[in-house]
């Protein structure tokens, strides 16, 4: 008897010891929950060989580090045609005001806070032309126009050089080039406006009825 | 498909011999694509098939069920006949590969149609056999229509698993996703079946997904709503590939559940084991205008797919293996919508998923999608 009861024992004990093996093997894979899976597969992430360059390389960019994050944003001074300002901007307002010459952002309608806020000279630097200015007077670069904008935009600056906020430029893959606040929002007038939607499923509506 | 003057082009792979003659695979209706020399063929196609339906499954085309099964005679003479039927089925691939009549196109068109209907599931294939399938596909639509595609049946890259992030504050209810979804992945225009569902909701009702709208024609935004998308969302623990009888449908190693049209037996248990309605049925032969094809595709992603398969939202496979974001990511006038790889720490994506507070639709059920929903 006793012995029929050690050989019990015996075989309970290495069931259990197999059971632990087990349970203990595939450790290494399974994860509680995704997020778990995410911090323990990227500990060691060394990087990966697709790339944005392809999908950039046909855009002017400048690199930014905002907020420790370092990323590129596309040049905009290219983009504005009657760059540099001061082409025109070399006597004073008053004269270039004159009917004799040809009138220049005539359809810029300012729509941006209200006018005990903001007016032209908020942002456009009155001395000199090519830059811009904050709040405090320094000058701001028309490339860097982000500066001006995080001054009241906080929240959004932190949200844009995080990734929350705005698009990334074509591709997911590193090195991450971001669109800066005046590739979608107009300056002068950056809230959207309302529209119809692109589409409408007719099909959906006849089988729902 | 006998219309003349279609301007659609039907996709036909498996289904060209129940055509009547008139028209063909290819969607032309007058001569050149060489699919059809009834005359100097020993058996045109229509013949070969019935010959062989017959032969094989003659008598059980009038019975149904366990008459099929349990009242077979099986005679001398009906044994034979089913072994010819098969041997049938060979030889006719063969004899058209033999044929010295038949054009080499043909000959061509046969063998590609032969080793396409006894290829292997794609999620068991080596890269060799992958890019064969890939090649014959592409040689296949050319032979077909003339026209000329490049597909893809790239891998999925280590350390890569892909997430994604929707911002319901940002979202407007342009649905310009909607349309560019539809464009770049071949969706069937006659059903105008979607993958994304933009869905328009009352605030403060939180995610009400009985009252809410997803087909909505008026100017947006409309005061006192808000709008959230649904798609695939591609869940790391999915429902939709336990149930799949036949394996059709896996999760890839870069995180993305993808469906092998081939493979697929069109019985959508995976429909009903999605609990967020991300996937589609084929009901009708999917069509799409010839020049509104989007000839850069993945064999696992927006490749023309035939009725009565399953197909969903991939992630653009297409696009993103390649680095590229996602259709609706790119389209998306809001940025409402962050795509990445949420195994590299630098990511945005990775950004958004520790700096906001996200979540997810029906957590609870473990499903573990990744796609994750935030505010501003």
């Amino acid at each position: 008897m006793p012995m029929s009861k050690y050989i019990t024992y015996n075989i309970l004990g290495v069931l259990c010891i197999l059971f632990c093996l087990s349970s203990c093997k595939n450790h290494g894979e399974e994860y509680h929950s995704i997020t778990d899976k995410i911090e323990a597969e990227s500990r060691d992430y060394h990087g990966i060989s697709t790339s944005s360059e392809s999908y950039i390389e046909h855009i002017n960019t400048v690199e930014v580090t905002e907020n420790g994050l370092t990323f590129l944003i596309p040049e905009r001074k290219e983009e504005i045609e009657s760059y540099s300002c001061t082409e025109c901007h070399s006597k004073p307002l008053d004269e270039l005001q004159s009917k004799t010459i040809k009138k220049a952002h005539w359809n810029i309608k300012l729509s941006h806070a209200n006018q005990l806020t903001m007016n032209c000279v908020t942002c456009h630097n009155g001395d000199n032309m090519d830059y811009l200015q904050s709040l405090t007077g320094s000058q701001i670069d028309f490339d860097l126009s982000h500066q001006l904008c995080s001054q009241c935009h906080q929240k959004q600056f932190k949200d844009w050089a995080g990734g929350a906020h705005g698009k990334r430029i074509e591709s997911w893959a590193s090195p991450r080039a971001s669109m800066t606040c005046v590739n979608c929002h107009n300056p002068h007038a950056p809230s959207f406006e309302s529209k119809w939607p692109e589409r409408y499923n007719t099909q959906k509506i006849n089988e729902r009825k | 498909m006998s219309d003349t003057n279609k301007k659609w082009f039907s996709l036909n792979l498996n289904s060209k011999h129940k055509q009547t003659s008139g028209s063909c695979g290819c969607g032309k209706t007058s001569g050149g694509c060489n699919s059809h020399k009834p005359k100097n063929e020993e058996l045109n196609e229509q013949e070969f098939f019935d010959a062989a339906v017959d032969a094989s499954i003659g008598e059980e085309r009038r019975k149904d069920g366990f008459d099929q099964v349990f009242d077979v005679k099986m005679s001398r003479r009906s044994a034979f006949k089913k072994l010819t039927a098969s041997l049938l089925i060979g030889a006719g691939a063969v004899n058209t590969s033999c044929s010295f009549i038949a054009g080499d196109e043909t000959k061509e068109k046969a063998q590609i149609d032969w080793e396409e209907q006894f290829k292997g599931n794609y999620k068991l294939m080596n890269n060799d056999e992958k890019k064969a399938t890939v090649d014959r596909l592409v040689r296949s639509y050319q032979l077909r229509t003339g026209k000329t595609i490049s597909m893809s049946s790239q891998n999925a890259e280590e350390d890569v698993l892909f997430g994604y992030a929707f911002n319901i504050s940002k979202c407007q209810g342009y649905m310009d996703c909607v349309n560019a979804c539809v464009e770049e992945n071949n969706q069937d225009r006659s059903s105008q079946m979607q993958y994304i569902r933009i869905h328009e909701m009352k605030d403060g009702k939180g995610f009400n997904f009985n009252e809410a709208d997803d087909n909505y024609y008026h100017e947006v935004p409309a005061e006192g709503h808000f709008y959230m998308g649904t798609q695939c969302f591609h869940c790391d623990n999915p429902p939709c590939v336990d149930v799949c009888p036949v394996q059709a449908t896996w999760r890839e190693d870069d995180g993305l559940v993808v469906i092998d049209y081939d493979w697929c037996v069109g019985c959508r248990y995976c429909m009903a084991a999605c609990p967020y309605d991300g996937r589609r049925f084929n009901w009708s032969k999917p069509e799409v205008p010839e020049n509104e094809i989007n000839k850069n595709q993945h064999y696992l992603g927006n490749r023309l797919r035939k009725k009565g398969v399953m197909e969903k939202c991939t992630f653009c496979v297409q696009r993103s293996r390649k680095g590229k974001n996602p259709a609706c990511v790119e389209a998306c006038p809001t940025g409402a919508r962050i795509f990445g790889n949420l195994l590299d720490p630098n990511s945005t994506i990775r950004w958004v998923l520790e700096n906001k507070k996200v979540f997810r639709l029906k957590e609870d059920l473990g499903t573990e999608p990744k796609f994750w929903y935030f505010m501003d």
